[in-house]
């Protein structure tokens, strides 16, 4: 598909539409929407904005690629004035105190935020029926589920409801719902896009990234968002991506890991289509290279052992004292307690408790630590195998979408459905969902701030398939 | 110190999906020489500024008040009782 934002801005330019027509056509499409992508319209700002862009062409002045472009938030991150409500009953009724400098990067490039929208609570999940706000259904069908945490972003994007939307990816969540909605999604190298106002789940994978219909859009958006953060002192000064480099420097050379292609639990579709995008590979000759991951059986556990202990820490801020829905008892510590317990569903309370276990005396030797010394091998792993390739393919999701409802019984299978998707997140890499290849797309990773090799090859890949 | 007291939630037990997972960590092979610190990462540690106090802008901050859970007189209320 052609760039959605490009479209727009050529049609804004041409006085085809005005800014204002545009984002009352989005929010009329985004309120009546049967998918429950959205938690908060943000009509009253979006349409105030819209009018500037609007007065800025009457007069004849030049706007900018983002100038009236219609983008969506995923409802954790920060937006000063609006709610702020991570999908959940604890946070509600909260409003955004200041706003997150991803958003407010796009804000000044002058694109219009027009809602927040609807995933899993405090990013815990895999499928976005994790919410207050009604489990988020499949674009392409309404059955089964938008996938997660960012369900409502992909979905939006791929109804066209918003241009482009921009998500939160701890361990998979704008990749997997990019896969399962067939649009493009970026989860950049961490540290690329600053982390300031999107609530933190765990702090040492959490990226922000893209969601969108288009490669192109991607760039744009990129080179908009990323760069040193003032007040993410994990982030890192970086160079514009340019997707239109000289053929002759792409000399790409592709790995993939073959133990999770014999994974028995892999879709006997999704294997099958992914070998077939190898072979079409290697026929354009590309030398592709069979890798071996080694460490599949304790990777979910090692991801899921990190996530919940630095979850359990982050969240144990949320007491109803300062903010957020509060129970009132007699004492402090019961009303913490009473709080807690009615505001937090139950898979965040099991990825709460299970984070105290891990770090409790006891525990945390044969657990914790454990678990950081596997990630430290998983990285050293990556970096050794990005010595051999330069880019390493993997399928998305082991299984198509699952049924809405299905997963919920089964948290250990969510749990093992993100084998694919979080080994990279603990590697710190650049890895983009490409809605290409098979059913739930195709997982396309670099080194470490290599992203911009990244989205050439999804170009690449695009061309060849 | 018992899981419910850790979490601050009535009721806290593991989980058996939970339990499941960490026991494959307990089982997982780790190389005698692995450490948490042989691996390169993206954030660099030699690039840190000094921590700095702002004052928050006057709109943050009544949006702050706003977000109290209860208040009397512009002032945060909370349990007079911290533990009985």
């Amino acid at each position: 598909m052609a760039s959605q934002i490009i479209q727009l801005h050529e049609k804004l330019v041409n006085k085809e539409i005005s800014c204002t027509q545009l984002i009352k056509e989005k929010l009329k499409s985004l309120e009546q929407n049967q998918y429950n992508s959205v938690n908060f319209l943000l009509a009253e700002s979006a349409l105030a904005k819209a009018k500037i862009v609007d007065d800025k062409i009457a007069k004849g002045e030049k706007i900018g690629v983002l100038e009236g472009i219609p983008f969506g938030v995923k409802d954790v991150f920060m937006l000063q004035g609006e709610h702020a409500s991570a999908s959940s009953n604890f946070l509600k009724n909260y409003i955004a105190p200041y706003t997150a400098t991803a958003i407010q990067k796009l804000i000044d490039a002058g694109a219009i935020p027009v809602c927040k929208e609807n995933a899993d609570a405090f990013g815990h999940g895999s499928t976005s029926e994790n919410t207050i706000f009604g489990a988020v259904k499949n674009a392409h069908n309404d059955q089964l589920v938008g996938g997660g945490s960012s369900g409502g972003s992909a979905v939006n994007v791929a109804k066209g409801y918003t241009a482009f939307s921009i998500g939160g990816d701890t361990g998979g969540s704008i990749r997997q719902p990019a896969g399962f909605n067939k649009v493009y999604g970026l989860k950049p190298t961490y540290g690329r896009v600053s982390r300031f106002g999107l609530m933190a789940y765990t702090s040492s994978t959490d990226c922000v990234g893209p969601i969108a219909s288009s490669i192109e859009d991607i760039e744009i958006v990129m080179n908009t968002i990323s760069g040193k953060d003032y007040h993410d002192q994990t982030t890192y000064a970086s160079s514009p991506i340019t997707l239109n480099a000289a053929p002759e420097t792409l000399n790409f050379s592709v790995g993939y890991y073959s133990d999770f292609i014999d994974n028995k639990g892999l879709d006997a579709d999704i294997k099958k289509d992914f070998l077939a995008v190898i072979e079409k590979i290697k026929a354009k000759g590309i030398t592709v290279k069979a890798l071996n991951f080694g460490s599949t059986d304790s990777l979910v556990s090692t991801y899921y052992a990190l996530a919940m202990a630095e979850t359990a820490s982050n969240l144990a801020r949320l007491d109803g004292s300062m903010y957020g829905e509060r129970a009132t008892a007699d004492t402090l510590k019961e009303s913490y307690a009473i709080t807690r317990s009615e505001g937090f569903s139950e898979e965040s309370k099991r990825r709460i408790v299970g984070g105290n276990q891990v770090l409790s005396q006891g525990h945390a030797d044969e657990i914790y630590l454990k678990a950081r010394a596997l990630r430290s091998q998983i990285m050293s792993h990556f970096d050794k195998d990005f010595t051999e390739v330069s880019v390493i393919l993997s399928p998305v999701s082991p299984s198509t979408p699952p049924s809405i409802g299905s997963s919920l019984k089964d948290p250990l299978a969510m749990y093992l459905s993100d084998i694919y998707t979080i080994g990279f997140s603990l590697g710190e890499l650049p890895t983009l969902t490409a809605p290409v290849g098979t059913a739930t797309g195709i997982q396309i990773t670099t080194a470490k701030k290599q992203d911009e090799l990244t989205l050439q090859f999804a170009k690449f890949l695009k061309e060849v398939l | 110190m018992s899981l419910e007291d850790l979490s601050s939630i009535k009721g806290a037990t593991a989980s058996k999906a939970v339990e499941a997972l960490f026991s494959s960590i307990k089982n997982a092979a780790l190389p005698a020489e692995s450490n948490d610190f042989n691996a390169t990462h993206a954030a660099e540690l030699d690039d840190l500024r000094d921590d700095q106090v702002h004052n928050s802008s006057d709109l943050e901050k009544k949006l702050i008040k706003q977000n109290f859970p209860k208040e009397k007189n512009g002032y945060l209320v909370v349990s007079k009782v911290i533990e009985n």
